[in-house]
């Protein structure tokens, strides 16, 4: 039975509902719905490996701010996100921190670094 | 430096501030200085924690903080000075600028050129007059913004967004992670006020529920808020009783639209336009009074942060130049806005010269022909309101204007899908 997947594209304003075609194998065999190739690409992408950078904050200790802001230095899978914000929870960032500085690596399992964004002062 | 030796003066220092000072520093003006009313560089960046920042700039995909980081380097290196914690309290039309500061006191100065890089804010509650009671727990979406992101605390569990502005999706998103359940995102349009990636990735990868064409038409509560009724509107967006429903929450997040922040502008005697509701500028983003300039969202409110960043370094060049000795000449040609066009920026140009302009559709349309008078034009598959229209004209093309052209109108032809489906 051949199964359908929406996908909606985020590469321009137009956001074209782009409707992929899959076989058993969960094969693409038919995008339609885009109105150009980048779209075709896009969804075909966005279908297979869903990423997402995760941005947020980590609790602090010994420092006069409250909060540390973070990211993944690069996107992961959109399904680890949650999961990884929670990891991230326990996490307390102490002085001195500098923006770039690895502050979780291998977040839950994704390969991908969890970094500062700013510096944290005493 | 000395206050009377200050050429350009910058106030504000968020992308916009940033970027006209580092600007008027590389372009000649000897001492250019910042002055900011919060105790640290950057404006609302370091709550801005998501990325998306300065794809377009940097051409790297950033979080606030970063994005604003580079800017501040670049502060550091061009020598531009800083005035934390001073806020201008009064600015005259022969450009006297009057600052406090608990460390100065009150100071008085008057710099040969300035930027205003005040930014925006948010409509509240009583902009948009939400009925009920008036119980706590209602914010707009970029005070919970700092609360999470700067303060460490979450405003509450359960939550309702009204309007769908990029503010109030990118919170949607950040509460969700952080525990809390966006009950639903309601927005009284069709569509969504936001870029087409804030709803993917922010809405419905989270699957929070969008409410289209909806409205919260009551508020509940005594102390602390309990639920809203939320209702469908019909077609002059009116609340319709019969689809009227109750969303328990404690929270109710408004991001409802951003208003530039002009109330020094107006003390020095700057004309504002009423639909952007910032200041009238020409293309060097100078105003009415000379020698006064503007840039970013004090000007008209932007979605992408790196567009605010370009449009102020006009500002903050021109200011420079000015501060220099450069005079611009009177003559100038009115943009006007003809078929869906809400608004353009700048609002009048010299015609001289190569410039882009910055614009914003009424209404969403799909295959259409924006039309610079007769000179040029250019087809585009999609215009929304959400997202700014940028286009660039050269000199070339403006010679093609008759000699003493006063107007011209910048229109959305609709155009017909030839053949085909």
């Amino acid at each position: 039975m051949p199964k359908e997947e929406k996908v909606i594209c985020v590469g321009c304003p137009l956001g074209c509902e782009v409707e992929l075609t899959l076989d058993d194998k969960g094969k693409v065999t038919e995008v339609k719905g885009n109105q150009c190739k980048e779209g075709e690409s896009y969804a075909i992408e966005e279908y297979k490996n869903p990423v997402r950078v995760l941005c947020g904050t980590v609790l602090t200790q010994g420092s006069s701010r409250a909060l540390l802001a973070i990211r993944s230095k690069t996107p992961i899978l959109k399904t680890k996100l949650v999961g990884g914000n929670k990891a991230l929870a326990k996490v307390r960032a102490k002085p001195p921190v500098k923006m770039g500085d690895v502050i979780m690596s291998n977040l839950v399992g994704t390969g991908v670094d969890v970094v500062a964004t700013s510096d944290l002062p005493d | 430096m000395k206050l009377q030796d200050i050429d350009v003066a910058v106030i504000g220092s968020g992308p916009a501030g940033m970027a006209a000072a580092v600007k008027a520093k590389e372009t000649g003006a000897e001492n250019v200085v910042i002055i900011e009313r919060a105790e640290y560089l950057g404006g609302l960046l370091d709550q801005c924690v998501h990325n998306g920042f300065g794809l377009l700039y940097f051409n790297e995909d950033l979080t606030g903080p970063e994005y604003g980081r580079r800017f501040i380097e670049k502060l550091m290196d061009t020598k531009v000075g800083t005035m934390l914690e001073t806020m201008v309290i009064k600015l005259s039309p022969d450009r006297e600028l009057t600052a406090v500061s608990s460390k100065e006191g009150v100071i008085t100065f008057r710099p040969k050129g300035i930027v205003l890089a005040m930014g925006c804010r948010e409509r509240s509650r009583g902009a948009i007059n939400i009925p009920g009671t008036r119980p706590s727990g209602i914010l707009t979406a970029g005070t919970a913004q700092r609360l999470v992101n700067i303060d460490g605390s979450i405003p509450g569990k359960k939550i309702v967004i009204l309007g769908s502005g990029d503010i109030g999706m990118i919170m949607a998103r950040r509460l969700t992670l952080e525990g809390a359940k966006v009950e639903a995102v309601v927005e009284i349009l069709p569509y969504t006020g936001g870029l087409i990636r804030n709803e993917v990735q922010c809405v419905h990868d989270f699957s929070i529920p969008l409410l289209l064409h909806s409205t919260v038409s009551e508020i509940h509560g005594e102390q602390r808020i309990e639920a809203v009724t939320v209702a469908e509107v019909d077609e002059n967006n009116n609340p319709i009783a019969a689809t009227e429903r109750r969303i328990e929450c404690d929270t109710l997040l408004l991001s409802v639209g951003l208003i530039p922040e002009n109330e020094l502008s107006l003390m020095a005697g700057i004309e504002l336009d009423p639909i952007t509701g910032g200041a009238i500028v020409d293309e060097f983003r100078q105003t009415n009074v000379p020698g006064i300039f503007a840039g970013g969202n004090v000007v008209h409110v932007h979605d992408l942060v790196d567009n605010a960043s370009w449009e102020s370094e006009i500002a903050g060049e021109s200011a420079a130049k000015f501060a220099m000795g450069e005079k611009w000449g009177k003559e100038k040609i009115r943009l006007k806005a003809g078929r869906n066009i809400r608004y353009i920026v700048p609002q009048t140009i010299s015609g001289e010269r190569d410039v882009t302009l910055y614009m914003r559709v009424k209404e969403p349309e799909k295959l259409v022909r924006v039309k610079v008078g007769d000179i040029m034009s250019k087809t585009l598959r999609v215009v929304k309101p959400s997202e700014m229209q940028k286009l660039e004209i050269s000199a070339d093309q403006l010679k093609k204007l008759k000699e003493g052209t006063k107007e011209i109108t910048i229109a959305c032809e609709k155009l017909e899908r030839k053949g085909g489906k």
